[in-house]
């Protein structure tokens, strides 16, 4: 469980919203289920992701540089299926947000 | 649960791509010769990378060209081209790439048990299997073999 007691809106982010990020948000629920944290991922593209208000977003440099607000956490992953690199670089901003103890 | 052996797969090796956009072309175009897509759905994918850059090398050497399902899409395929050479996509970190996976889906709810599948295979080491197999037709199994 999150500290704040509800499940993190996590959003991973691709161009067109189906390939992409559909692998990323398999790598992100790995990641988040290693942190023992709850968490809901979608999968979207970066137009819609403009719309939405999660709290995490992950995606690749050049879709993550235009969404830099767009949530508490913006974890930049050039590697899309390494769940272990994505884990540890989402450990220290969500200790920040109080996330995760 | 459902693998993408439901779908039309595809593979193969030795593919001659003199840069990203004939490694895109190619390896959607074994969707078009499975019957999986139409003749204009290889431009499509390419345009995609076009107009979005080039994310879709989603991890080191491998790219997964798509184009929406109004590209051209027939029906559910995932297939894999093994280049001849590596060509570079202008990916700020997973250039150079050697193997350029392509997948088409006609809606866009279908491929997401395809996709589901494809991915966890990828995180267990599918890319270096497909490397590994000495032919199309041995990566036509592999791409079959989901678990």
């Amino acid at each position: 469980m999150t500290q704040r007691g509800e499940p993190l809106k996590v959003l991973a982010v691709c161009g067109v919203g189906m390939g992409s990020s559909l692998i990323l948000k398999m790598t992100a629920e790995s990641a988040m289920q290693a942190l023992g944290l709850e968490a809901s991922v979608e999968n979207t593209d970066v137009s819609s992701a403009r719309g939405m208000s999660p709290d995490v977003v992950v995606g690749q440099g050049m879709h993550t540089d235009d969404l830099g607000d767009l949530a508490p956490v913006v974890v930049t992953i050039s590697d899309f299926l390494d769940a272990d690199g994505l884990t540890e670089q989402l450990r220290e901003p969500l200790r920040e947000q109080g996330w995760l103890a | 649960m459902a693998g993408v052996s439901e779908y039309t797969v595809a593979g193969a090796v030795g593919v001659e791509a003199r840069d990203w956009r004939a490694a895109v072309r190619a390896a959607a175009g074994l969707l078009v010769d499975a019957g999986a897509a139409s003749a204009e759905y290889p431009d499509a994918c390419v345009a995609t990378v076009e107009e979005h850059g080039p994310y879709i090398v989603l991890t080191p050497g491998l790219a997964l060209a798509h184009a929406r399902p109004e590209g051209g899409a027939h029906a559910s395929g995932v297939v894999a081209a093994r280049l001849a050479a590596p060509v570079e996509f202008g990916h700020p970190d997973n250039d150079p790439v050697d193997l350029v996976l392509a997948f088409s889906a006609t809606d866009d709810g279908d491929h997401v048990a395809m996709l589901a599948g494809l991915a966890k295979r990828l995180q267990a080491g599918l890319a270096d299997e497909l490397r590994a197999a000495g032919s199309g037709e041995g990566m036509r199994a592999l791409l079959d073999g989901a678990p």
